[in-house]
């Protein structure tokens, strides 16, 4: 089964077809979901970002900004990518060939990866050193928003 | 309403605008730093709304979060409304016909307004009452209409290109 057999077999799909099928405001409800939930997943990671460069709120432990931030940051990746892969499977072809797609996938993949293996790490201990704060934070930042400038670039492409 | 119009039509002819209306990445970059400028401005802000509702934050003063969080939140808010107007330039005329739009002015207003009070007014009354554990209630509904008002704008800013332009 090649890659595009699958799109098609994506495409033909009842829920694919139930989304392309409906009204345009359905579509525009998944964007609108799309970008609160990335609204309010980046509000988490600035907020964490300047707390971990000593920047904001610095009376108050790491690790409680981190708590609270991480509810938000979970509810805007839940709302993100539920409304990503409905979009993404109403019209698979359209997506998968667009190189601000897949520029924007790789960056997911690497803010997801940074986001767990550095970002959680410099945040868990309570005085990460000056250099690997900052170097978490601009990687983490550079990815997630990254992933807002490709998003924005594949309606154009 | 011609008038505006007209005013809109020239708008567009600026050497700028047309520049940017033309250029095949400038509008998508544009937005794209919109988007990044919304989530640190409005953001920070909607944090702010959610310890004034008593929603995260609880231990960190109020006075806090709202004197500390200010600049940055002012900050995003410079460059959202440079790149909005840059954005407005290009498509000045569809713009001001576009139902969303005009709602996403109207909200933002409203949005304002309610900032404003909150800040001259309910703050300044509660004075030494925001540190205390128990929210006054107009401090927590300060907080929800802002959460509420911004994200309706944000809302008609995303249906900017699904409902058509009515003059």
């Amino acid at each position: 089964m090649s890659t595009a057999d699958i799109l098609t077999a994506i495409q033909d799909s009842p829920i694919a077809h139930a989304i392309s099928k409906s009204n345009h405001l359905v579509a525009a409800g998944l964007q609108v979901v799309h970008v609160l939930g990335f609204i309010a997943l980046l509000a988490a990671l600035v907020l964490v970002s300047l707390r971990i460069l000593k920047l904001v709120l610095n009376q108050r432990p790491l690790s409680e900004v981190t708590r609270d931030a991480n509810r938000l940051f979970y509810l805007g990746l839940s709302l993100t990518v539920f409304s990503g892969v409905l979009m993404f499977v109403s019209s698979p072809k359209l997506y998968f060939y667009k190189y601000a797609f897949e520029l924007k996938m790789l960056l997911f993949i690497a803010a997801i990866v940074i986001q767990f293996a550095v970002l959680r790490r410099v945040a868990a201990s309570e005085n990460p050193s000056p250099f690997a704060a900052r170097a978490a934070v601009a990687l983490s930042l550079t990815a997630w928003f990254g992933i807002g400038l490709a998003g924005r670039m594949i309606g154009f492409t | 309403m011609s008038s505006l119009i007209a005013i809109a039509e020239q708008i567009e002819q600026l050497p700028i605008s047309v520049a940017i209306a033309e250029s095949q990445y400038a509008f998508p970059i544009i937005e794209g730093v919109h988007l990044i400028g919304l989530s640190i401005a409005v953001g920070l802000l909607f944090i702010t709304d959610l310890r004034l509702a008593g929603v995260i934050l609880r231990r960190v003063p109020l006075t806090q979060v709202l004197h500390q969080l200010r600049p940055w939140i002012l900050g995003g808010f410079a460059s959202i409304f440079i790149t909005g107007g840059l954005l407005f330039l290009a498509e000045a005329t569809t713009l001001i016909e576009n139902p969303a739009f005009k709602f996403k002015l109207v909200f933002i207003a409203l949005a304002g307004i309610n900032a404003a009070y909150f800040e001259f007014v309910i703050a300044k009354k509660a004075g030494a009452e925001l540190d205390r554990p128990v929210i006054p209630a107009a401090v927590k509904f300060a907080g929800v209409a802002s959460l509420t008002l911004w994200t309706v704008v944000i809302v008609c800013g995303r249906l900017i290109p699904y409902l058509p332009s009515s003059p």
